[in-house]
């Protein structure tokens, strides 16, 4: 003997998921990026809704230059960028790495506390969150980025501006050690090492030339863009 | 859809001769196709870090923790009828099985805008041991409904299939709210 019911029930659950799919497509904000390149999500909603939403992305692909034009007020990242800078009251140096829809973070004091955070970006916001439970929430005012960041029991509050190479967050990891450093736009550096659960100062680190010997082992120090794992 | 009840399998124990494994293993093998679907589309997508907010709660992942946990709920629910039904609590009337059936049809719906959110914002990610088991369970959670429900077609599979199935789901489903709204609720 043969039941429909359990059938149906299956095809309910895949009508609901086509349903919000096709919700969640015609409501998407245009790209996310005002370099051109990255519109993709206009492009799934054009393929397939035929609701009022594909028109406006079709209006606004045609007036390629003022793309801006329908959401002017709601600030966006570009595609890729690089922001550092120290955090408020000294507490230490801040970076963050946003790279399409993803970012990632790092917090340093250059002594022995550090964290790396992970997450996404929407629109002008990034929320991160780190391995030990940190969080960190910035937004985008103007040209800058302003936010702040929680771990443990501290607060700190970071105002910081786009790091143009050299300039920006690096990263190395050996067999033990991990290293990060925020390197600021004026030359200087604030990093962390640690291996095991020890954390101490980070040695020097060249961008030019970003290789550092930590217990005789070599390591290479590759920037950060923000989408790799941490 | 009430017009073909669906009998709940009275009886497990005793095996009726003439059970076929091979529907059982066609289920399987469709529920792994669908797990292994999701799991491609959640890679190969790019996420759009953006889906609708869907109920108005204070923030998108306060909504998804809000939903899960109410599917939970009517999991646990789901998990007791089904001791009744198979006997192993004293849990006896006609409504059991109803109850049994549509606390699952609501709890797989409201999953749906929560795993829609999941795949279409965010995408299998792996970029923290959380994460890709968050990402994996959650590929598989509907790769078991899916063989659940193609078992529930025919009373001709054995009789340790249906209990298997609906461990599997409550498993994946369990993994899905630990690694995510337990997470969420204590970071």
């Amino acid at each position: 003997m043969k039941h429909r019911s359990p059938l149906i029930t299956l095809a309910a659950v895949a009508v609901a998921f086509a349903i919000m799919f096709i919700i969640n497509m015609s409501v998407s904000p245009p790209g996310g990026s005002s370099t051109g390149t990255a519109t993709p999500p206009p492009a799934p909603a054009t393929a397939v809704t035929n609701s009022p939403a594909p028109q406006t992305s079709e209006t606004s692909a045609a007036s390629a230059s003022a793309s801006p034009s329908k959401s002017v007020e709601e600030s966006k990242f570009p595609n890729k960028i690089v922001y550092a800078g120290r955090a408020e009251d000294g507490a230490g140096a801040i970076a963050v790495a946003v790279l399409g829809t993803q970012a990632a973070a790092y917090f340093c004091d250059g002594r022995s506390v550090e964290s790396w955070f992970r997450g996404a970006v929407q629109g002008g916001d990034i929320s991160l969150k780190s391995k030990d439970g940190g969080i960190l929430q910035a937004s985008l005012d103007g040209d800058h980025l302003k936010g702040a960041l929680r771990i443990k029991n501290q607060r700190v509050k970071f105002e910081i501006n786009e790091a143009k190479k050299p300039a920006g967050l690096y990263r190395a990891r050996g067999s033990k050690t991990t290293i990060g450093w925020i390197v600021l736009e004026d030359g200087s550096e604030v990093g962390v090492q640690t291996t095991d659960q020890n954390s101490t100062a980070a040695p020097e680190l060249d961008p030019e030339n970003p290789q550092v010997t930590v217990d005789g082992e070599k390591l290479n120090a590759a920037p950060v863009n923000g989408d790799e794992a941490l | 859809m009430a017009s073909v009840p669906l009998p709940a399998p009275e009886v497990a124990p005793a095996e009726p001769s003439g059970t076929k494994i091979g529907p059982v293993v066609i289920a399987f093998a469709v529920g792994t196709a669908v797990s292994i679907a999701l799991g491609v589309y959640g890679r190969l997508h790019a996420p759009t870090g953006y889906a609708v907010n869907i109920a108005g709660f204070s923030s998108g992942p306060a909504a998804k923790a809000f939903l899960a946990t109410i599917v939970i709920i009517l999991a646990i629910i789901q998990t007791v009828t089904a001791m009744g039904i198979y006997g192993r609590i004293p849990l006896k009337g006609a409504w059991v099985s109803p109850v049994h059936r549509w606390s699952g049809r609501l709890a797989v719906l409201i999953s749906v805008p929560v795993a829609v959110h999941c795949l279409y914002a965010l995408g299998f990610q792996t970029y923290d041991g959380r994460v890709i088991a968050h990402s994996i369970f959650g590929c598989f959670f509907y790769g078991a409904f899916v063989f659940k429900m193609l078992i529930l077609t025919r009373d001709d599979s054995p009789g340790w299939a249906l209990p298997l199935a609906g461990g599997l789901v409550l498993s994946g489903l369990t993994a899905l709210w630990v690694t995510a709204v337990l997470w969420f609720l204590i970071a």
